[in-house]
C-alpha cells in the first residue's frame, strides 16, 4: 500500500522549507518531528487538549496566533509562516543561541517550570499573547484575567501555574505599551 | 344612508372596543384549576407529597430555568432573550417576600397551569402552555417539594419587555388565542405507556415548547406538532417518529440517549446539553421508555434495537470534495478520524452524526465556525471541547466542508453556499 503524498512549502522560523512530499493524512507534529527534527513542541495529548504542541502562525498581516500541531493537518500549513519553540531565541551565524527572547527568559527567571514538557506550548502562548496586548494594550486591572483567559488552556503538571503567571505579568508590566493606566 | 352607515362603524367599533377590553379585563380567561384546590394541604400531606415532588419538579425541568449558574437555588434570574425582549426568571423559592413563600395552594396551581401568578400574569417563557395538561396531583406535588427548599432572599430581576408588551394584563390576548382548555391527558385505545410518553412529552417535559414551530401568534402551531424550530438562532429539530429516524434513531437508542445524552448520532448540545443534565438524565427507565414510545407511536418497547438504514450518500464535484476533504484531514481528522468515526468517550462520531442529516445545515455550520464547550454528561463520559474554526476555514472552505460532510454520511443535498456561512459568523 501506498500512501498518497502531496508537495508541502512553507517558511518556518524565517527560512523557506520545502517542496518535499508529504503523507496528505500527515499532523503537523509529525512533519516536524519525522522530516525536520524539530522535536520541541510536545506530543502530550494528541487530542488538541493540553497545547504543549502549539506554533506560533505569523500571519500575513503580522498578527500572532498559537497553532496546535497534534490536531492540525501538516498541508493546512501550507504557504504560511509559522515560528517553532526552536525559533524564538535568537542566534549566530553558527545556529548557537546568543539571547532568549523576552519570555523565555522570563520563565527562567522565575523557575517557571520543572520537568519542561509543557514549556514550549507556555513560550508559544504567552509570546502570542505579548503580541496581542502590544496590539490592543489591556487595562492594569484586567491583566490578570486577560492572562488567564490567554493560558489557562496550557495544562502543567509540575508548578501549578503560579510561576508561569507571575513570569508573563512581570514581563508584560516591564515591557513598555502593553498595558494602559 | 351615510348617517346609518356612520351609526353602523360606530356600533361595531363600540362592541369591538367592548369585546376586546373584556379580553383585556380577563372576562374569557378559563381557568382549568378546580374548585376544591382552594382548599389548603396539611402538613402531612405537603410532607407526603413533597418527595414525589422531586421527580417532577425534574421532569418538568423547573430548575434548569429557575436558577443562573452560581446563583442560588430556585433563586431564578436566568434571562430568556426573546424577540420581543428580555425576561428573566423568577424565585420560586418559599423565600415570603421574594419568592412563593405566601402563595397558596390554588394560586400556584393557577401560576403553573392559567399562566396567572399571584402578582399578575405570567410570560409564556414560562412554559404554562405546555404545564396546563399537568394533573392537579402532579402540581400538588411540585408545590409541596418548593416549599420544602430553603428560602433564598434573592431579589427578583426587572423584565425589559418595551411598551405595550409591558404590560402584563395583555397576555390575556395570547392566552385567549393559545391556551387549550383540553386538558385530558389519556388517548383511549393507546397503551399506559404511550400515554405516560405522551404526558411526559406534552406536559412535564414540555417538549414541544422548542421542537413545535411558533405560529403568528406566537404560540405552538399544532399543525407542525414537533416538527422543528429554529431556537436562539440553532435548529430545534423535528422529533416525530419520522425526524428521529432520519436522525438515525430507534426506540431503544433514543430511549438511552435522553438518559447519557451521548450516543452513535452525537452529543448533546446547547439547551439539549442542559435538558439531559438537569432533567432527563432522572427519569427512571419507565419513563424514559414511555417517552420513547410515544414519540415513534409504539403502544411497546421493540425487545432489540431496529437502525434505521443508513442514508445513501450523494455525489458532489469534485471541485468541492477537493477542497473539503483537505479541510477534513488539516482541522477535523485528528479527532473525528478519517471515517468520520470519532474516539469512544473522547469525541463523537460523524459518520453517524444526527447533525449531519437535517434538512437544515446551520447546526453543522454553526459548530465548525464557533466549536462545542467541553461538555460533562452522566456518569463519567465526558466530550472535549471542540474549537472554532471560523479563523482558520473560509466561508467558501466551510460551505465546501459542510456540503461533503452532509452528503456523504447526511445524505443530504449539497446546498450550502459560502453567503450562508458568512450571515452565521
Amino acid at each position: 500500500m501506498t500512501i498518497a503524498t502531496k508537495q508541502l512549502s512553507l517558511t518556518i522560523n524565517d527560512k523557506a522549507v520545502g517542496p518535499i512530499d508529504v503523507p496528505e493524512t500527515m499532523m503537523m507534529q509529525d512533519f516536524l518531528y519525522e522530516y525536520l527534527n524539530l522535536t520541541g513542541s510536545r506530543m502530550g495529548c494528541g487530542q488538541g487538549i493540553c497545547h504543549a504542541c502549539t506554533v506560533v502562525l505569523e500571519k500575513a498581516d503580522g498578527s500572532l496566533e498559537e497553532m496546535r500541531t497534534c490536531i492540525t493537518g501538516a498541508h493546512w500549513f501550507a504557504g504560511r509562516k509559522i515560528r517553532t519553540v526552536e525559533g524564538q531565541a535568537k542566534r549566530d551565524a553558527n545556529g548557537a543561541i546568543t539571547e532568549l527572547s523576552p519570555v523565555q527568559q522570563a520563565f527562567i527567571e522565575h523557575f517557571s517550570f520543572q520537568c519542561g514538557y509543557c514549556t514550549p506550548g507556555f513560550v508559544t502562548g504567552a509570546t502570542v499573547l505579548l503580541d496581542q496586548l502590544r496590539r490592543n494594550p489591556v487595562k492594569r486591572e484586567a491583566l490578570e484575567q486577560v492572562i488567564t483567559e490567554a493560558l489557562d488552556r496550557h495544562i502543567c503538571r509540575c508548578t501549578g501555574y503560579v510561576r508561569y503567571f507571575e513570569a508573563v505579568r512581570d514581563l508584560a508590566l516591564k515591557t513598555p505599551g502593553l498595558v494602559k493606566a | 344612508m351615510a348617517r346609518k352607515l356612520l351609526l353602523a362603524a360606530l356600533a361595531v367599533a363600540v362592541v369591538g372596543a367592548l369585546a376586546a377590553g373584556a379580553v383585556f379585563l380577563g372576562l374569557f380567561e378559563r381557568s382549568v384549576v378546580a374548585k376544591e384546590i382552594e382548599q389548603p394541604l396539611s402538613a402531612e400531606q405537603m410532607k407526603a407529597l413533597a418527595k414525589r415532588g422531586a421527580y417532577v419538579a425534574v421532569a418538568a425541568d423547573c430548575y434548569a430555568c429557575h436558577v443562573v449558574k452560581g446563583g442560588a437555588p430556585w433563586a431564578g434570574g436566568l434571562p430568556f432573550e426573546t424577540p420581543l425582549g428580555t425576561i428573566f426568571s423568577t424565585n420560586i423559592s418559599p423565600d415570603k417576600e421574594h419568592g412563593i413563600g405566601n402563595w397558596t395552594r390554588a394560586e400556584f396551581h393557577r401560576a403553573v397551569r392559567d399562566g396567572v401568578g399571584k402578582h399578575g400574569h405570567l410570560y409564556p417563557a414560562m412554559p404554562y402552555a405546555s404545564y396546563r395538561k399537568l394533573t392537579a396531583d402532579d402540581v400538588d406535588a411540585v408545590y409541596a417539594f418548593l416549599m420544602s427548599r430553603e428560602p433564598m432572599k434573592v431579589a427578583n430581576r426587572a423584565n425589559h419587555m418595551p411598551f405595550p408588551l409591558n404590560i402584563r394584563q395583555g397576555l390575556t390576548f395570547w392566552n385567549l388565542v393559545n391556551l387549550s382548555s383540553d386538558t385530558k391527558s389519556e388517548v383511549t385505545g393507546r397503551s399506559a405507556l404511550w400515554n405516560r410518553g405522551r404526558y411526559l412529552t406534552d406536559a412535564l417535559a414540555h417538549c414541544g415548547e422548542c421542537h413545535t414551530p411558533r405560529n403568528l401568534a406566537m404560540g405552538m402551531k399544532e399543525s407542525a406538532y414537533l416538527e422543528g424550530s429554529e431556537l436562539e438562532g440553532v435548529i430545534a429539530p423535528d422529533i416525530t417518529k419520522a425526524g428521529l429516524t432520519r436522525m438515525g434513531f430507534d426506540p431503544l437508542v433514543f430511549a438511552s440517549f435522553m438518559k447519557s445524552g451521548i450516543s452513535a448520532q452525537g452529543a448533546m448540545t446547547n439547551q439539549m446539553f442542559e435538558v439531559v443534565h438537569f432533567s432527563t438524565q432522572y427519569f427512571t427507565n419507565d419513563d424514559l421508555a414511555a417517552m420513547s414510545a410515544y414519540l415513534f407511536d409504539l403502544d411497546k418497547l421493540p425487545e432489540s434495537a431496529t437502525p434505521p438504514t443508513p442514508p445513501k450518500p450523494v455525489a458532489v464535484s469534485a471541485e468541492v470534495a477537493a477542497s473539503a476533504r483537505a479541510s477534513y484531514i488539516a482541522v477535523c481528522a485528528s479527532c473525528h478520524g478519517m471515517d468520520g468515526q470519532g474516539i469512544p468517550h473522547v469525541v463523537v462520531p460523524l459518520a453517524t452524526n444526527a447533525s449531519l442529516r437535517l434538512a437544515d445545515a446551520r447546526n453543522l455550520n454553526k459548530v465548525i465556525l464557533t466549536g462545542i464547550p467541553a461538555q460533562r454528561f452522566p456518569g463519567l463520559e465526558r466530550m472535549q471541547p471542540m474549537p472554532g474554526f471560523a479563523g482558520q476555514l473560509s466561508d467558501q472552505q466551510v460551505a465546501d466542508l459542510s456540503n461533503w460532510l452532509r452528503a456523504n454520511w447526511g445524505g443530504q443535498q449539497p446546498s450550502v453556499t459560502a453567503d450562508e456561512v458568512k450571515r452565521l459568523r
